[in-house]
């Protein structure tokens, strides 16, 4: 069956190729799908990765990362230098032009910052923005940005959520003007948007010799395809040249098929069990002893899930934080999947039978599907209840789940205070509230020696471990799936780079 | 008759009103929007910010008549995801649906009263068991399923029909299909048993004592009688399909109202949730409503209803 | 009912054993309850037919194709994406089916029912307020409005059953209403009244046991229509939850691989396809051999 679907789909192509294909190569058009609905193109009015693919096309930051290296070179700056602890001045290169043909000046990026930085005008993510008070203009093409409190992650910020909205226009149209109308400086300009459906992108002829580089690919035709499978079949029938995030079995077929060209890349988003050891939805639940944290550490194939499941550049985690970030020591106690110690451990704990507890959920249905199945396995009986995200975040605000699947991106920055700083110093999302661990972190994210730092997360880490806080589980990783006629090497920050592409 | 229309008019927007005040307090029992527009990254203070600055902490039935005041004015507030006016989304999703309504609703009436018919003429012939087996099967089939399979075989194998999308009339050939398979098997039952009433009846067996022609007794006289109750039980399917399209919409990726309800539902967008509930409650109310006047107008005992 | 047993003997069958003949006789009704005969005796065994545990995951063995798609006998119709037994699902998963649509049509019937028969009997004010609720009813898009409230409760089979239920009942009323008129004005229900019966004496010995057949039919066809709205909520995400093998479920998880596994997909809708297609069937027959002269 397979086989002949195959031979169909590839008799079709040829002879359909010709008559079908309305934009392609042959006219420099690249089309791209989208699987969520974005709600506002301006990037301070997003939360979603397809918000950033399209922040990196039209606009610029002051400064570049560079995404394998990391390194940071001048991209709307061209220089930089800390004046104090919270103040840092920018020289701004000269000539750039924004796309309605105004200058870039110092003007502009006082504007963009003073506007994002003011938190009455609701920039969606407030923790890209929050550390900056305001910034003062020198002269034309120098400029100040002052911020709140000592923030060493400066320079991160500014090459990535941060970039630079041109000062009259922004005024004029606010957000959602900017939303419908974008105006950057980056390497592609906008043709049309209909929010949420579809994005048109053409090569801003005019773009200044930056790091980005000049763009290959004349125009990028963008349409939110919500369902994996209407985006394979229009890959197929050659309406589409590059999908992603595809699901690993799809991609997996999509590559025997031979004629799609699939990148895997790993991304910094890990997989974990969250369990209510502090007892905030019951005091007495079973979750609040260790043996049965224990237990369900123990009960979870790690290996087996990155394995069948996420294939590709997954790996198994066992640290509440992505092993590449800085501070996220390896040296922890790692539980071996080992089903008849998770139910020995459970008969220590009172609970030879096993016992019910609710499990919530709010993504990767399979997933979680595959881990309920474990923990079912093993005596402890999971009554399922997959919610909408701000459903679940509201439960976990209030400490109201016992256990729950969550996952955790860290905003891809590589430094494990993304990740085990926000749950575990008693937040409202923290339910383990270990005052030990709390004193620790404290101390790692506030020193500026690396050296103590390393030393405190290892600490942190190692004590989460032993008590068994988390059932951390695994990375997740990106498919990229093109026709052969594109050239792209994807990054491990799950981030679309228009401009590095171009035609095979 | 006048009368007839204003009792009418004033049910159908009791009506209206209730269906709004139902869906109102179901979604006001949903949970706090606030967290849902606050983000991944946003704290309690953030949340709370959100909550004071969106009157989410005022009573329930102040939220409503705010709402209720507002909506009256084609004011149904700002999507919470999009930040865009709802009024506006939903002008530019309806298109889509509307579409995709009529030629759903055209589609159904083109195959089902010819079928009901000749059904008819015929009663308990091979074409009378054939289209009375299409109706059955057509009400068992899952929608969802049946596009899925469309899908299959049009797109992917034969690859003469775009899977996705909304951009040329190719687009609208199999969910039009597949949202007027639904429609197809009541107006078929209806017309066929209206037509066999008509054939007994009286006037048509005058007709043909007269000598009429077959082709005019069945067209002339029996036909136009017996569709007026299929008009208005098309217009009412077509309310019931415009509130139906959620599925189909969402399998063949039209991004449509229907599609609109469903994704906003999963984003807790409760403005553009409200206002579509309203909107395909409103759909329906207007149906109904014309039908019931063309039937009084049509035949005036109904007037006394 | 009658005192001269022997005098209907003479006369010819009973009317129950004329339904019985035209029952039999009728080919739509009885190929519908062969089959949904079938499904409900599978679901009732599915521990002894199913072949293995519904549950059971083997994630090296997934998506493992059918046995006539080259697949072996150790799983006839294959695995599903966690490598558990296709058919052991489907035979389950039966058993969610005729759950949902039995447990649902007796919710909604009995809210229809009763709304309907008030309606119908009183008359006046209580069908007024009757028919507004069920025009209201009416109004509401059951698709949203189940996609919303199960959103916001969390699906679960208890509470696709009661929100099905509680949004399905609006063909038992128009239906009960429509038949408690027509038998309100019997010469029978006057002479009860005029005995001095009590009015819910009047409404379950007089009325009910002459609209029970109208109420049969619609019973099934409510039947049939709770199954594939749960099917198709369970499809959009928000019916029931995993690990329940649910057909609507199975072919939406299928769905995935549709492109890949077409018959992942198109095995569980198929069974949902006869199982409604049998219900419907068996009410359609219902309706014709109850009155057959209001086939429409």
């Amino acid at each position: 069956m397979k086989r002949r679907v195959l031979t169909g789909s590839v008799a079709a192509l040829a002879l359909f190729s010709a008559g079908m294909a309305h934009a392609d190569k042959s006219n420099d058009t690249l089309r791209v799908a989208f699987t969520k609905e974005l709600e506002s193109v301006d990037s301070y009015f997003n939360s979603a990765r397809e918000g950033v693919v399209l922040q990196r096309a039209i606009w610029d930051g002051l400064i570049y990362a560079d995404p394998q290296t990391g390194e940071y070179s001048g991209n709307l700056a061209t220089d930089w230098t800390w004046i104090d602890d919270t103040t840092l001045e920018l020289k701004l290169r000269e000539g750039v032009t924004f796309h309605d043909g105004s200058p870039f000046t110092a003007d502009d990026v006082v504007y963009t910052v003073d506007f994002v930085a003011n938190e009455a005008n609701g920039a969606v993510t407030q923790r890209n923005v929050n550390w900056m008070d305001h910034a003062k203009k020198v002269d034309e093409h120098t400029v100040r940005i002052i911020t709140k409190e000592p923030f060493p992650a400066a320079l991160e910020y500014l090459s990535g959520p941060v970039s630079i909205y041109p000062s009259d226009y922004y005024a004029e149209a606010g957000p959602t003007g900017m939303g419908l109308k974008p105006i950057g400086t980056g390497p592609y300009k906008v043709v049309s948007v209909e929010p949420g459906k579809r994005f048109v992108l053409e090569r801003n002829e005019n773009y200044f010799d930056g790091p980005k580089g000049q763009a290959q690919i004349g125009n990028v035709d963008i349409r939110t395809i919500p369902d994996v499978n209407t985006q394979i079949a229009e890959l197929f029938s050659g309406q589409l040249d590059l999908i992603w995030q595809v699901p690993s079995d799809q991609a997996e077929r999509l590559e025997q098929m031979g004629q799609f060209t699939v990148a895997n890349e790993s991304t910094m988003r890990v997989g974990y069990l969250a369990m209510d050891a502090a007892g905030r939805s019951d005091p007495n639940n079973p979750f609040t002893k260790l043996e049965v944290r224990q237990a369900v550490n123990h009960a979870i194939n790690r290996e087996e899930l990155v394995g069948e499941l996420l294939k590709g550049k997954s790996i198994p985690v066992h640290t509440a934080c992505f092993p590449s970030q800085f501070g996220c020591a390896q040296d922890v106690k790692e539980y071996e999947y080992d089903p008849e110690k998770a139910r020995e451990l459970l008969a220590q704990a009172g609970y030879p039978d096993g016992f019910a507890t609710e499990f919530y959920a709010y993504r990767d249905r399979e997933l979680a599907e595959a881990i309920t199945s474990y923990l079912n396995a093993v005596g402890i009986r999971t009554d399922f209840k997959m919610l909408q995200y701000s459903a679940l975040r509201d439960l976990n605000m209030k400490g109201e789940t016992p256990l729950s699947f969550q996952t955790w991106g860290s905003f891809s920055v590589n430094d494990a205070s993304a990740m085990v700083s926000q749950y575990f110093k008693h937040g409202e999302l923290d339910d383990a509230r270990d005052d030990a661990v709390l004193a620790e972190l404290d101390i790692a994210d506030s020193s500026t020696d690396p050296e103590v730092r390393k030393e405190h997360y290892r600490t942190a880490l190692q004590r989460i471990a032993d008590q068994a806080y988390w059932a951390p589980m695994f990375s997740y990783n990106t498919n990229y799936v093109s026709t052969a006629e594109v050239s792209y090497t994807p990054t491990a920050d799950e981030v679309l780079r228009f401009h590095t592409m171009t035609w095979n | 008759m006048l009368r007839f229309i204003l009792k009418r008019l004033g049910l159908a927007l009791l009506v209206a009103l209730t269906v709004s005040f139902i869906s109102f307090s179901l979604l006001f029992l949903s949970g706090d929007p606030a967290i849902a527009i606050a983000g991944e990254s946003a704290n309690a203070e953030d949340v709370a910010a959100i909550r004071a600055l969106y009157g989410f902490d005022r009573p329930m039935m102040v939220q409503y008549g705010d709402w209720l005041w507002h909506a009256l004015q084609f004011d149904f507030g700002v999507s919470y995801y999009f930040r865009l006016p709802v009024a506006d989304l939903i002008a530019e999703r309806l298109s889509v649906t509307m579409t995709l309504g009529v030629c759903g609703i055209v589609f159904a009436l083109l195959i089902a009263v010819p079928l009901g018919v000749i059904a008819a003429i015929r009663p308990n012939s091979l074409i009378d068991r054939i289209a009375l087996f299409l109706s059955v099967a057509g009400q068992a089939m899952p929608s969802f399923w049946f596009g899925l399979i469309l899908i299959v075989i049009f797109a992917i194998q034969l690859r003469i029909l775009p899977a996705s999308g909304a951009d040329t009339w190719q687009h609208f050939i199999m969910p039009t299909i597949v949202l007027g398979y639904y429609a197809m098997p009541a107006i078929m039952r209806l017309t066929r048993a209206g037509m066999l009433e008509v054939l007994s009846a009286d006037y048509i067996r005058t007709a043909r004592a007269k000598g009429a022609s077959e082709g005019r007794v069945l067209f002339k006289h029996a036909l136009r009688n017996a569709i007026i109750p299929v008009v208005s039980l098309a217009a009412v399917q077509m309310g019931f399909m415009l509130g139906g399209s959620i599925v189909v919409e969402s399998v063949f990726a039209l991004h449509g109202a229907g599609y609109l309800a469903w994704e906003s539902i999963g984003r807790n967008d409760l403005p553009t949730v409200q206002a579509l509930i309203l909107v395909f409650a409103l759909f329906y109310i207007v149906f109904t409503f014309l039908a019931d006047v063309l039937n009084a107008w049509l035949d005036p005992r109904m007037r006394s209803a | 009912m009658t005192a001269f047993p022997d005098a209907l003997e003479i006369t010819g069958p009973t009317p129950g054993q004329q339904l019985r003949r035209r029952m039999f006789g009728h080919q739509g009704f009885m190929i519908g309850a062969v089959f949904l005969v079938l499904l409900v005796i599978i679901a009732l065994l599915a521990p002894v037919l199913a072949p293995h545990d519904p549950y059971a995951q083997s994630l090296s063995n997934r998506m493992v194709r059918p046995v006539f798609m080259g697949g072996t006998w150790e799983h006839p119709l294959g695995t599903d994406h966690l490598g558990r037994d296709y058919l052991s699902r489907l035979i389950y998963g039966a058993r969610v089916s005729l759950m949902i649509g039995a447990v649902a049509a007796l919710i909604s019937g009995t809210i229809g029912t009763a709304l309907g028969v008030a309606a119908g009997y009183f008359g006046g004010r209580v069908d007024a307020v009757v028919t507004f609720l069920i025009n209201v009813r009416l109004a509401m898009p059951v698709v949203l409005v189940a996609l919303a409230v199960v959103a916001i409760l969390g699906g679960s089979l208890s509470v696709v059953i009661g929100v099905l239920g509680l949004l399905l009942w609006d063909r038992f009323a128009v239906v009960m209403r429509a038949s408690t008129l027509q038998i309100r004005g019997r010469e029978f229900v006057a002479a009860a009244r005029a005995v001095g019966c009590s009015t819910p004496r009047i409404l379950l010995s007089e009325i009910m046991p002459n609209i029970v057949n109208n109420l049969i039919v619609v019973v099934t066809l409510e039947m049939a229509h709770a199954i594939l709205l749960e099917a198709a909520l369970s499809f959009l995400g928000v019916g029931v939850q995993p690990p329940t093998p649910s057909w609507g479920l199975m072919v939406s998880e299928g769905k995935n691989m549709m492109l890949f596994e077409p018959w992942l997909v198109l095995i569980p809708g198929a069974v949902l396809f006869v199982l409604v297609l049998a219900i419907n069937l068996m009410g359609d027959g219902l309706r014709d051999v109850t009155a057959p002269e209001n086939r429409n």
